[in-house]
């Protein structure tokens, strides 16, 4: 209905101006609500290396509900589940905080962002938060671990690089609600 | 679902004629009546039927849906709605903080969340919002291309309406079929056609197609008795080979569309597109004329909707003067003068009670008492609509007065600021001056005239003398920070208060 209209000016927009190291495709031509995004992790961040891939998904109220955007990689980040939905703690997405006039590209943006600054205050993983925080080197450890076991090679969006028997590498932590 | 629509936008209030009810109240500025039409079914535009009631369960029309319309040319950003991101319609900006988006997408954004879709700033549904009446304008004149399937008609988006609503004959009208809902293009909509909507087999490849896409199927997707073109190699159903190579065959030869203002050109089809794309020279002229032969279409039919409200207003006036003619027979006869003083244009709201009144409506134009006020309401709202558009016009033109003369005045007010400033500067200095010759003439002595005791003063020791030269010239060299001169005009201490500290001049 009205919403595609938007959402072809939006991925245009994205496509067009893609943020550094990202490309941006539809999961499937006929449906525009589904989006798949390769990452290339940050040259400045302990991901760099690492190929992500990120699923974005367009509810049918969006613009007037926020898009849900999920790591189909896993990774070892204090924001991101540590398991196979890969759910990302992003305040830009939360609905008390979506404006219906945000454009996609800024989200984007910010999930990059995400992987230069984690936000430890805002956790997810409150374990390896706690990690970011006490232990740096650890974490730097293990998050390059994770990239080296998940995050080569080619892009998966249908969950089989983030199998279940993922928690030896880095366990999985206690959660908490962000 | 019918797709939400905006009723109001570019319907000349004079030409169509939907139910008065429906219009008013989009009409109305506060959003919530905008909600209220976009909830309401009686939105859609019936020609010509004012007071024929059977047919408002459902619009004669499917509406237009302004935010899937196509645009001759790209629309600049600033009059896209942030939300749909396509040009507003029927747009409607927020006070406190001035935001505009369509009314449709603001009051959906608003039920999710009462606050603007921007800066998130608390909104009242019924005080924040007013219509954005700047841009609309701008937005009547887009051109914009008629959503009709097979229509490839382009014209200003306030003329749209017209154009779909009356003369297209792709506009999805309701199925003629009674127990069908769906909906047909006009062209089919006929009794003896039926509803097309029924599936029938294909004769060639023997698919289910509903009968309203069958050319569609032949065009496309039919597989059945295909015949390779002699020319092109391309597959074609057999009963289409002629519409093919007549429309579609790159090999026919044809002349360039330009050939009617003077273009010469034949060759076959693929040959002609390449020529028209270099582009051919007559291109220019050909743009020129058929804008031109646009213009006149527009004309032409600004000049009916014109005949037909002169129509309308004689036969108004027709039936005014009938009525007073009545009424003059009726007084005369019952000797009752009070009857007269009723002012023409108040219609008697008592209606079906009073059997003259209906007696009157039924000898007049209008065939019932609801025609008849309909038919006034309608007029009352293009006076009113009329009324608005002077009171704006007006309102424009006096801010532009009072900015005009404001300005004038604001120079002039600086202009004396700062003479009052200066006449300060010179008042201080001057004062300075005659307090420190009275401070010299005291020291001295008294005696003699203060001139003699400044000649005095300057031939005697040279301590005094450098002090007065240096308490001047320290005067002068203040005098200019003063700004403005405000202090001096309003703030200047009384002479007599420093008269004795003559050796402290009133400093800032
Ligand atoms: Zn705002
Ligand atoms: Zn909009
Ligand atoms: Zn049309
Ligand atoms: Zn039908
Ligand atoms: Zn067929
Ligand atoms: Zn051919
Ligand atoms: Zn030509």
């Amino acid at each position: 209905m009205a919403s595609q209209k938007r959402i072809a000016k939006e991925f245009a927009d994205c496509t067009n101006n893609a943020p550094a190291g990202m490309s941006i495709a539809l999961a499937n031509d006929s449906d525009v609500h589904k989006w798949h995004v390769t990452l290339d992790g940050p040259a400045e961040s302990v991901y760099s290396g690492g190929k992500f891939g990120l699923v974005v998904t367009l509810p049918p109220e969006y613009p007037f509900k926020a898009p849900v955007v999920t790591f189909a990689t896993r990774i070892y980040h204090p924001n991101v589940t540590n398991d196979n939905v890969g759910s990302i703690c992003l305040g830009l997405l939360k609905p008390e905080n979506w404006k219906p006039a945000s454009k996609l590209l800024g989200v984007l943006e910010a999930v990059r962002l995400l992987l230069v600054e984690p936000q430890p205050d805002d956790p997810l993983e409150s374990r390896i938060a706690d990690e970011y925080r006490r232990d740096r080197a650890e974490f730097d450890k293990n998050a390059r671990a994770y990239v080296q076991r998940y995050a080569k090679g080619l892009v998966k969006f249908d969950g089989t690089n983030v199998g279940p028997d993922a928690g030896a590498a880095g366990g999985s932590g206690k959660r908490s609600t962000g | 679902m019918p797709p939400p629509n905006t009723p109001e936008e570019g319907v000349p209030a004079a030409v169509s004629s939907p139910p008065a009810r429906a219009r008013r109240s989009a009409r109305n500025a506060s959003i919530s009546s905008v909600a209220a039409t976009i909830g309401s079914e009686t939105q859609g535009i019936c020609v010509g039927s004012v007071g024929d009631l059977s047919s408002r369960t459902r619009p004669c029309v499917l509406p237009i849906n302004y935010q899937e319309l196509r645009y001759e040319s790209e629309v600049d950003k600033s009059l896209e709605c942030p939300i749909c991101r396509t040009p507003f319609s029927v747009p409607i900006t927020t006070k406190p903080c001035g935001h505009t988006f369509c009314s449709v997408c603001l009051l959906r954004a608003h039920q999710m969340r009462p606050v603007c879709p921007i800066d998130r700033r608390p909104l009242d549904i019924d005080r924040d919002f007013c219509k954005a009446r700047v841009i609309h304008d701008q937005l009547d004149r887009l051109r914009v291309k008629c959503p009709s399937q097979g229509c490839d008609y382009v014209c200003p988006r306030e003329l749209l309406a017209v154009h779909y609503e009356r003369y297209c004959e792709g506009t999805p009208v309701p199925c003629p079929d009674n127990s069908c809902d769906l909906w047909i293009a006009r062209h089919d909509a006929t009794p003896d056609k039926g509803c097309l909507h029924k599936y029938t087999p294909c004769q060639y490849c023997s698919k289910q197609v509903m009968k309203a896409a069958l050319e569609e199927h032949y065009d496309r997707e039919c597989s059945g008795n295909t015949v390779k073109c002699a020319e092109c190699d391309v597959d074609v159903v057999q009963h289409r080979m002629e519409s093919h190579v007549v429309n579609d065959c790159p090999s026919t030869v044809v002349s360039c569309k330009w050939s009617s203002y003077g273009c010469g050109k034949k060759a076959p089809r693929r040959d002609i597109w390449a020529h028209e794309k270099k582009p051919c020279v007559y291109q220019a002229i050909g743009r020129l004329v058929k804008d031109r032969e646009e213009d006149r279409l527009i004309i032409s039919e600004l000049r009916a909707r014109l005949s037909t409200v002169e129509g309308r207003l004689r036969m108004s006036e027709k039936e005014k003067t009938e009525r007073k003619e009545r009424k003059r027979r009726q007084a005369s006869s019952n000797v009752d003068n009070t009857e007269n003083t009723i002012p023409a244009f108040v219609p008697d709201l008592n209606l079906s009670n009073s059997p003259r009144a209906a007696a009157s409506y039924n000898n007049g134009t209008w065939d019932s008492p609801e025609d008849y006020m309909l038919a006034q309401f309608e007029r009352m709202e293009t006076q009113m609509e009329d009324l608005r558009k002077n009171i704006h016009e007006l309102d424009g033109l006096h801010s532009m007065r009072l900015l005009n003369d404001t300005m004038r005045l604001n120079e002039q007010i600086a202009e004396l600021g700062s003479k009052v400033g200066v006449i300060g500067m010179h008042t201080t200095w001057l004062m300075n001056v005659q307090r420190q010759s009275r401070g010299q003439q005291r020291a001295v002595g008294g005696v003699g005239s203060p001139l003699g005791a400044f000649a005095s003063s300057s031939g005697g020791s040279g301590a005094t003398s450098g002090a007065t030269a240096g308490g001047v010239s320290d005067t002068l060299r203040n005098a200019p920070d003063n700004e403005g001169g405000r202090y001096y005009s309003s703030n200047m201490p009384p002479r007599r208060n420093s008269d004795g500290r003559g050796e402290n001049p009133p400093r800032l």
